[in-house]
């Protein structure tokens, strides 16, 4: 799992390139709790293949995290494979997901 | 032309996950798997063998093996740990908000929410538990 800084607007941006699975997750955890501080951070999924349970315990994790420090979290372009996780697991309804970073940033 | 399945016979540790993993998504390609079968496939993998290496103690191997017969692909993993059976625990809440969240179950979840079939069973001392997928599924 790769992971790319950028800024948009104040948001820190995370792109994330691979798979969140029972490997990287905790890797890919700990990278990103490292980038997430106030305002906020999203995360850039177009290019995460599929999402497992531990994958979805890392972005849990991170918008725990982000409540706590009054932080925004949000997750951008989750491809048909994750969005079917995220609908079946109901994280769809606690974690805000929109098309493009540029929505995220308008939000 | 490709074979049609895939056997691998690997360690039950977390490496094992990202071997199992890579050889996946090698095979989905060389089988042009629709994306949607394929996700789901690579997503059942991760769940059920990482409940092998994290839950089986005393496991010495575990076996994957992966078939693909036009619309249906199986997944067969065998391991030699204790006797259990991860199917059939019952759903998780997927209700609540951020705070009140855990993801405990969700793994065994999804797997029998995807699966077209799902079945386990003993047999000389291991556990077998079958999947199959049917890329027609919604």
């Amino acid at each position: 799992m790769q992971i790319t800084q950028s800024q948009s607007g104040a948001l820190q941006v995370a792109t994330l390139d691979g798979r969140l699975d029972t490997a990287t997750a905790a890797t890919a955890e700990a990278a990103l709790l490292g980038l997430l501080a106030p305002p906020g951070l999203v995360l850039d999924m177009t290019k995460v293949r599929y999402v497992s349970s531990a994958g979805l315990r890392t972005l849990l994790k991170l918008a725990k995290e982000a409540k706590t420090q009054g932080a925004a979290f949000s997750l951008v372009a989750l491809q048909p494979a994750v969005r079917e996780v995220f609908e079946i697991s109901g994280f769809d309804k606690i974690i805000p997901s929109f098309a493009s970073v540029a929505e995220a940033t308008q939000a | 032309m490709t074979e049609n399945s895939l056997h691998l016979r690997l360690p039950p540790e977390t490496a094992s996950v990202t071997t199992l993993l890579d050889a996946l998504e090698a095979y989905t390609e060389a089988r042009e798997l629709p994306i949607k079968l394929a996700s789901r496939l690579m997503l059942v993998a991760d769940e059920l063998t990482a409940n092998v290496v994290m839950h089986s103690a005393g496991a010495s191997f575990l076996q994957a093996d992966v078939v693909h017969e036009g619309d249906l692909v199986r997944f067969i993993l065998t391991d030699d740990g204790p006797e259990f059976d991860p199917l059939g625990r019952g759903v998780p809440n997927t209700n609540g908000g951020v705070e009140e969240r855990e993801v405990g179950g969700l793994g065994m979840h999804f797997v029998e929410r995807l699966a077209a079939q799902a079945s386990y069973r003993r047999e000389d001392d291991r556990n077998i538990l079958t999947i199959t997928l049917d890329a027609r599924a919604d």
